[in-house]
């Protein structure tokens, strides 16, 4: 297991640049999730850490060594594709003892590293099949035991769950989380799954527009987001926002404001909360029921908010109603995007 | 409707049919026929004179020569093809600069007719004119009389059929090249591969269903090539350019020996369905379909 250290990483494709000086400090045996929409260059810094691709400036140290330079094979890392990239022509076993092989290791050894990976992944009973017979969940396991086999410093996985129906994701996210908690190695996890990125991360590098807008603990993240961007990307359904005007603070912002809040801290009754802002009247667009709850989507003075209902009975399209907020539960961010 | 729509196929199979029943199956079935059969050559009277033709075959050094001429031409022409157009298409694959233009150069053999293939070569190999023998010259080598020297004659038609066949090779290899994932070869060179086990434990591989194509296809194209050899040498000097299937030419074009040419395209028939059969029984084991 090894500490992972990015500084200042910059890396530009001709005259674009899609990195703009990405620091980030991953400690040992953590689990960070890169996650960000498509194109934020999150697979990009995989990469590089990975050796497959080099930055244009800055650092990547590996274990307190600098790995600029030096080539996949030497960085000590193993990385789980978005495709799997098993090799088609080999089976199970031979897709898993590939790269001990080539390092030379003992036949023994290998054995033993293989049916042990195979045990804990459970695919001990299709070692001899090749990918081609095996189900996209089975090939991930594989894919993630040719990575465990090698016994590397650092674990990377570029989206590699996505590939998987919705139902064979939360069950190989749990999976995967349960691995993490046994092998305790050093882990960067990309995605564009926010709530992959919640339920797996130690910490959260939520990256936008080949930046770093916040790191942090999930729950960090989701309760103090630093930028609109967070606020907007952590958290299902996103976070409300309404334009307005601070009138009443001493030395309000210049431009509008944008207040934020969550689906949670909002209300369609004056009861249960004590410190309820009374928001306005609308009208309800859609309906969302998820059995204990609901969420519902209520036209307010022209914009849109989504509200989480916990009640039994539910109210109907187009039927008006009141929204109360928690006041407490309010951000404000400028026209920058950064929190005020 | 079932009825209909075999009615429709049948119907739109029909040209094919057709054509192919003409002048492939009819051809094919009334050779074998004649090839039992003594065909007098100025009248249309022929003779059942059963395995005749066959045993004179056998009993000819002269075709014994141009099996053997065949076998050298065939290991002269496919390996050094394959293994030539593979490491181009390598090449071009790892370095797309030029790509296109590299591709098209390579190709442009490919486009020019048999004939004119040959007639170019002849200008090459043109012992005192010829641009190969003025390079060897200015090395200070007397080049040999090549089409004329019946130790560099098959070489010389080989090295012209490589140079034409090798562009068709080039294209199957590359699209075969670029359809294998890049992440494969990614997560080989994490795996620890370098380079070269890259190339002979992922690529090669993932490449047999393309490389065992090309190599079918350029066997057979070699056991018939017909037309740089009739051009170039017509078979001569002294027969070491004499193929199976130009001594199968001179027999029923020349000779007007028709039973005994038809009795060697029977054979010629044997040869490469033989070869075919071969590559695909050394193919279930080394051609991996993904």
């Amino acid at each position: 297991m090894a500490n992972v250290e990015i500084t200042k990483v910059r890396k530009c494709f001709g005259n674009v640049e899609v990195l703009h000086e990405i620091s980030l400090s991953i400690q040992t045996g953590e689990f960070v999730v890169l996650v960000g929409p498509s194109g934020c260059g999150k697979s990009t810094l995989l990469r590089m850490v990975a050796g497959l691709d080099v930055p244009t400036s800055g650092t990547i140290a590996i274990d307190s060594e600098i790995v600029n330079s030096m080539p996949p094979k030497l960085r000590g890392v193993a990385m789980v594709f978005q495709n799997y990239a098993l090799y088609p022509h080999m089976t199970v076993r031979q897709n898993l003892s590939f790269g001990l092989k080539l390092a030379k290791v003992d036949s023994l050894e290998i054995k033993k590293r293989v049916l042990e990976s195979s045990e804990i992944l459970g695919i001990q009973d299709h070692l001899d099949k090749k990918p081609g017979q095996l189900s996209g969940g089975q090939k991930q396991r594989v894919a993630m035991g040719r990575a465990m086999v090698r016994q590397p410093k650092v674990f990377l996985f570029d989206e590699p769950l996505s590939n998987l129906d919705a139902q064979l994701r939360v069950k190989m996210r749990t999976e995967l989380s349960l691995l993490h908690r046994r092998v305790q190695a050093t882990s960067i996890y990309v995605t564009h799954d926010q709530v992959e990125a919640m339920t797996l991360a130690d910490r959260i590098a939520v990256m936008y527009q080949g930046k770093l807008e916040q790191v942090g603990k999930p729950l960090e993240l989701y309760q103090n987001p630093k930028t609109k961007f967070v606020a907007s990307f952590i958290g299902t359904p996103s976070m409300n926002f309404i334009e307005g005007e601070i009138l009443t603070k001493l030395k309000p912002p210049k431009g509008s404001v944008c207040g934020g809040f969550r689906p949670e801290s909002t209300f369609l009754s004056e009861e249960g909360a004590p410190a309820k802002l009374f928001l306005g009247k609308g009208r309800v667009v859609l309906v969302e029921p998820l059995g204990a709850m609901a969420y519902v989507h209520v036209s307010l003075a022209g914009q849109t908010v989504i509200i989480e209902a916990k009640s039994e009975v539910f109210p109907k399209n187009e039927d008006p109603v009141s929204v109360w907020i928690d006041p407490t539960k309010i951000f404000f961010f400028q026209d920058n995007g950064n929190r005020l | 409707m079932k009825k209909d729509s075999s009615l429709l196929a049948w119907g739109l199979l029909f040209p094919t049919l057709l054509v192919l029943g003409c002048f492939v199956i009819y051809p094919a079935l009334q050779s074998f026929v004649l090839s039992f059969q003594d065909v007098e050559p100025f009248s249309k009277q022929s003779f059942f004179i059963g395995f005749e033709n066959y045993m004179v075959l056998f009993r000819s050094p002269d075709y014994w020569q141009s099996l053997r001429v065949t076998f050298f031409f065939l290991v002269m022409t496919v390996i050094p093809s394959l293994l030539l157009s593979l490491a181009i298409a390598i090449t071009l694959d790892a370095n797309p600069f030029f790509q296109n233009f590299l591709r098209t150069l390579f190709l442009l053999p490919v486009a020019i007719s048999s004939s004119m293939a040959a007639m170019l070569w002849i200008f090459i190999y043109n012992p005192t004119a010829g641009f190969l023998n003025y390079i060897l010259d200015v090395m200070g080598i007397q080049g040999p009389n090549w089409l004329a020297d019946p130790d560099y004659a098959l070489v010389a038609i080989a090295v012209a059929t490589v140079w034409k066949e090798i562009g068709f090779n080039i294209i199957f290899f590359l699209a075969g090249l670029t359809a294998i994932p890049t992440e494969l070869k990614e997560a080989a060179e994490l795996d620890g591969a370098s380079p070269r086990q890259r190339l002979f434990y992922v690529v090669l591989p993932l490449l047999s269903p393309t490389l065992f194509f090309v190599s079918v296809v350029s066997v057979i194209n070699s056991l018939q090539s017909f037309g740089q050899i009739h051009i170039l040498t017509a078979g001569g000097p002294m027969g070491e350019s004499t193929t199976l299937v130009y001594n199968l030419y001179r027999d029923a074009f020349v000779k007007f020996r028709t039973g005994l040419a038809s009795s060697e395209a029977v054979v010629l028939f044997i040869l490469i369905m033989g070869a075919t059969v071969f590559q695909f029984r050394m193919a279930k084991k080394r051609v991996h379909y993904g």
